[in-house]
């Protein structure tokens, strides 16, 4: 690495041409890498980000082939010497991919495959010292008691560890080059920031270059030093992040940068707090839910909760939203609400009736009322039925309407969602996934319902479609008074969209507040963490340096006693640890679960906001 | 700690498995036409005399008193005797109804722990070829899906699954025994003996494992960890030996433990084809001749072998795969 003076570019491509079959994918990129350097390249899906990422770590795989142009690392062509490039993979040329999920192999443990691997491309190297230096990087990310984590199991580790883990597997042949391809894409905004920040410590300490491949602006704002646009298989542009900013040179990235949704901008439509008589549709009272599951090695069942002490009204014509990271109960939650499970205690009160007590029979009668979107546009749809047939299905079950009633019927919420008419008899096959989303919300409005759960709606969708969706949603809601609760992890679409917002952490609900009181005096530490983390081109109004602390939610098995927040909150006190604060109203229909918003503290509290 | 907890919850549940099988078969096997004592007196035995072993052998029982004295003495290790082979050896026939050796008839236990060593080391040999066979021709049709080993695995998967097992018996004795003179078969008389039986079943068994193996290959050689594998600088041979096959092996073992099992309990044919002396042969006569504590001995010991081998085929699993927890 010595060699390499900040002169001499690692990485030169020149006039990089992709192409499949004759459709060409990537036209004439060309860029310099130095090292020290992050390049992040940034473009919507589509616009040949991970087919740069492939090539330029010689991983093209059918029919995608490099059609002209040269991959210059440290002078030496990559394109006209393949036997080369697969010598540089993984020892000089370091890639990590953005599913670490399935990374590694689940059969082998962690750090076995991290010496693997470095004794593949540097076969000089003992195993002992393979070892050692693993556990050494292990612990340079941050992975909690590494030396134990390193006999662990890729199913053992959480997604954003499994992530730390594949940086470590490709740092540790010291590779002058590192490929992130959409690195923070799987993870919660949280460890997102966590590893961002990791990457750019590591590219001081290791003086790696980086190209970091990212389909969020202000991810690669924040994240790099110069940031190059990609638009449909050309660069649109290359500058360093505040000029690209201030002075945007193409077309397409002013629109990127306008369509960028904006948590603080005071022109941010937020939807008023109160739109509708404060008649609750739904009500939750002190809900939990745990459930016990065996762990290996261990005699006896351990009890995971899932939901706790969580409680709070939806009221008619409201969006309520539930934000939160992966694992904090929302789905659990979802569950209890659609009465898809019973809850171990507590009351959840729809219309009158209580859902979790409800015989079955009342539940599928009272279901007609409430109706459930889920996340996936593909998995929720039966793949051999045909539209026409999957709308009327609902009606059926319910016996509602003849033949001819419902066909009508099914054609007229296909209208309402804009589905063209002519698709009644098709399959599903040939649908977007936008159009499936449609379909989804066709099939749960057909029976008229009061209440719309949305989990994760518009998570599979792109911005684009995003909004559109959003837009159907509140016509609709206008036409027919639907009352909706947004399930999601989504901050910005949750700005735009949500009255009212739930909070959860870890199976907890530890903040209620209307919209604008949320995003800009949230009661919670929690909540301060995950707005100083949202992805945003803003400037922040809460920094991460101080609303974020290192590591992850603990496991919801064997909770600690006191407040779950307490081992990440950068405020906790003794008696955090020792007593679990309860929902505390904060004037304004805002509630909040910290000991900071009582009276006494409130000085404490101001200081820190 | 974990073993442990494992295998006294398996064999627990085995024994039930077990005792439920020998209820049921039992029970069947009284239910079903066809007395024993009239094929063990003989078609000329007068009626009275019939009713009068049957009374004395405990047949007219009900049966949930005889399945109790039966179970009892199966605690105790005893399967009892058979109703028609003598200790010494050949089976007797129906005509001498006044048999006063009824005392020196074999014993199950003694039969089978004659037989089932044979029948073993035919399953044993006849896994060790299928898997001979099916293994390189699997796992190349793993590795190149769509291409020719892979069609070739299909083509010859298919032949060998069109292949009548009693068929080919008769053919390969016919022509690599009688003619050619390499092998010998037919009977026992040392291990040569048992290679052309084995070879025949390999060739019914192989297809199962081909198919097995190349779907499960092709299915890891997809996935993430293998395609990045390559990325990451892991040579070929230790992404598809250290990585592929291990992640593929699972699937086939829990095949190889069916197929193992089945040959166990019923390579009937081809034991009945070969005159093989094995549990096929034992257990053919057996219900031919209506030979109850036989038969019932038989199913018993093949039910509890099955248990026992899933017991050990799902060990060996979790310790290939640690994810998985039976």
């Amino acid at each position: 690495m010595e060699t390499a003076t900040q002169t001499d570019p690692v990485l030169r491509v020149e006039g990089l041409s992709v192409a499949a079959g004759e459709r060409a994918v990537l036209s004439d990129i060309s860029f310099d890498l130095h090292p020290r350097e992050i390049l992040a390249v940034i473009g919507e899906s589509g616009s040949g980000k991970t087919v740069l990422a492939r090539a330029l770590a010689s991983w093209l795989a059918d029919p995608l082939r490099v059609t002209g142009g040269k991959i210059l690392f440290r002078g030496k062509d990559l394109v006209k010497d393949p036997a080369l490039a697969r010598r540089l993979a993984g020892r000089e040329i370091a890639y990590v991919g953005g599913n670490p999920a399935g990374a590694l192999d689940p059969t082998m443990t962690v750090g076995a495959q991290l010496v693997e691997k470095l004794r593949a491309v540097r076969p000089d190297i003992s195993s002992a010292e393979a070892k050692r230096k693993a556990i050494q990087l292990l612990d340079a990310v941050r992975i909690p008691a590494a030396a134990k984590r390193f006999e662990e199991y890729p199913f053992q580790y959480s997604g954003g560890m499994m992530q730390r883990a594949m940086i470590v597997d490709a740092l540790i042949s010291d590779p002058p080059l590192l490929i992130a391809d959409n690195i923070t894409q799987p993870l919660d905004v949280t460890v997102a920031a966590q590893i961002l920040k990791l990457m750019r410590d590591l590219n001081h300490q290791f003086s790696t270059a980086v190209l970091f491949i990212c389909s969020s602006l202000p991810v690669a704002c924040d994240a790099s030093d110069r940031v190059m646009v990609l638009n449909q298989g050309r660069v649109a542009e290359m500058q360093p992040p505040a000029a690209l900013i201030r002075d945007p040179q193409s077309g397409y990235t002013r629109k990127l940068i306008a369509e960028l949704p904006r948590l603080w901008d005071e022109t941010t439509h937020a939807p008023a707090e109160e739109r509708g008589a404060p008649v609750p549709v739904l009500s939750i009272r002190d809900v939990a839910k745990a459930y016990r599951i065996r762990r290996r090695g261990e005699a006896g069942l351990s009890v995971v909760q899932a939901v706790r002490n969580v409680s709070f009204d939806v009221y008619q014509g409201d969006n309520f939203g539930v934000v939160g990271e992966s694992g904090c109960g929302k789905s659990s939650l979802m569950r209890l609400l659609t009465g898809l499970e019973r809850p171990d205690h507590g009351e959840i009160v729809f219309d009158g009736a209580d859902v979790g007590s409800a015989p079955a029979s009342k539940l599928r009668e009272m279901r007609r009322k409430f109706q459930l979107v889920l996340q996936d546009p593909y998995g929720s749809l039966p793949p051999q039925w045909p539209i026409g047939k999957i709308l009327e299905e609902p009606l059926k079950i319910h016996g509602i309407g003849s033949a001819a009633e419902r066909r009508e019927r099914a054609r007229s919420v296909m209208n309402e969602v804009g589905l063209p008419d002519g698709y009644y008899n098709h399959l599903t096959g040939g649908l977007s996934a936008g159009q499936r989303q449609r379909l989804n919300v066709a099939r749960a409005m057909i029976l008229e319902p009061r209440l719309l759960i949305m989990d994760e709606t518009l998570s599979a969708l792109d911005q684009t479609e995003q909004g559109k969706l959003l837009d159907l949603f509140e016509r609709l809601q206008a036409q027919h008074g639907f009352t909706y609760i947004f399930i999601s992890h989504d901050l910005t679409m949750v700005r735009r969209v949500c009255s009212r917002i739930a909070v959860m952490y870890l199976g907890e609900v530890v903040e209620v507040a209307p919209n604008e009181r949320l995003f800009f005096d949230p009661g919670h530490p929690y909540s301060r963490a995950l707005l100083s983390a949202a992805p945003t081109l803003e400037d922040r109004r809460y920094r991460p340096e101080d609303c974020l602390l290192e590591g992850e939610p603990p496991s919801p098995i064997d909770l600690p006693p006191g407040c779950a927040f307490a081992s990440r909150c950068p405020h906790a006190f003794d008696r955090c640890r020792r007593e679990n604060p309860v929902l505390v109203n904060r004037g304004g229909r805002a509630l909040a679960a910290c000991f900071l918003n009582e009276p006494a503290s409130a000085s404490l509290e101001n200081a820190h906001a | 700690m974990f073993v442990l907890r494992f295998l006294v919850r398996r064999l627990l549940q085995g024994v039930v498995i077990v005792f439920l099988v020998s209820a049921l078969i039992f029970t069947l096997l009284r239910v079903v036409p066809g007395d024993p004592v009239r094929l063990m007196a003989g078609g000329m035995a007068p009626e009275a005399l019939i009713e009068e072993i049957a009374t004395e052998m405990g047949l007219r029982d009900p049966i949930p008193v005889q399945f109790a004295r039966y179970i009892g003495g199966v605690f105790r290790g005893d399967f009892g005797q058979s109703f028609v082979r003598p200790a010494s050896g050949a089976a007797v026939g129906g005509a001498s109804f006044d048999d006063s050796t009824r005392g020196e008839r074999a014993r199950v236990l003694t039969l089978i722990a004659e037989t089932a060593p044979m029948t073993i080391q035919l399953a044993l040999l006849a896994m060790v070829f299928a898997l001979m066979i099916a293994l390189p021709i699997g796992i190349a049709g793993g590795l190149n899906p769509g291409r020719w080993p892979d069609r070739m695995a299909l083509y010859l998967s298919s032949i060998f699954v069109s292949l009548p097992n009693f068929w080919l018996g008769i053919v390969l004795a016919l022509v690599v025994s009688v003619k050619w003179q390499l092998v010998p078969s037919i009977g026992y008389h040392g291990f040569a003996y048992t290679i052309l039986p084995a070879f025949v079943l390999a060739i019914e068994i192989a297809p199962f494992l081909i198919r097995t193996l190349t779907v499960s290959v092709s299915g890891v050689m997809a996935q993430n960890f293998i395609d990045i594998a390559r990325v990451r600088g892991l040579s070929w041979g230790q992404i598809v030996f250290r990585h592929a096959l291990k992640n593929a092996s699972v699937p086939l073992l829990n095949l190889l433990g069916v197929q193992f099992s089945m040959l166990l309990g019923g390579v009937l044919v081809i034991e009945f084809i070969f005159d093989y002396p094995g549990l096929g042969l034992l257990t053919i006569n057996a219900v031919m001749q209506r030979d109850f504590p036989l038969i019932q001995g038989i199913a018993i010991i093949t039910a509890a072998a099955f248990v026992l081998i899933n017991i050990v085929v799902d060990l060996a699993a979790t310790a290939i795969d640690p994810r998985l927890d039976y």
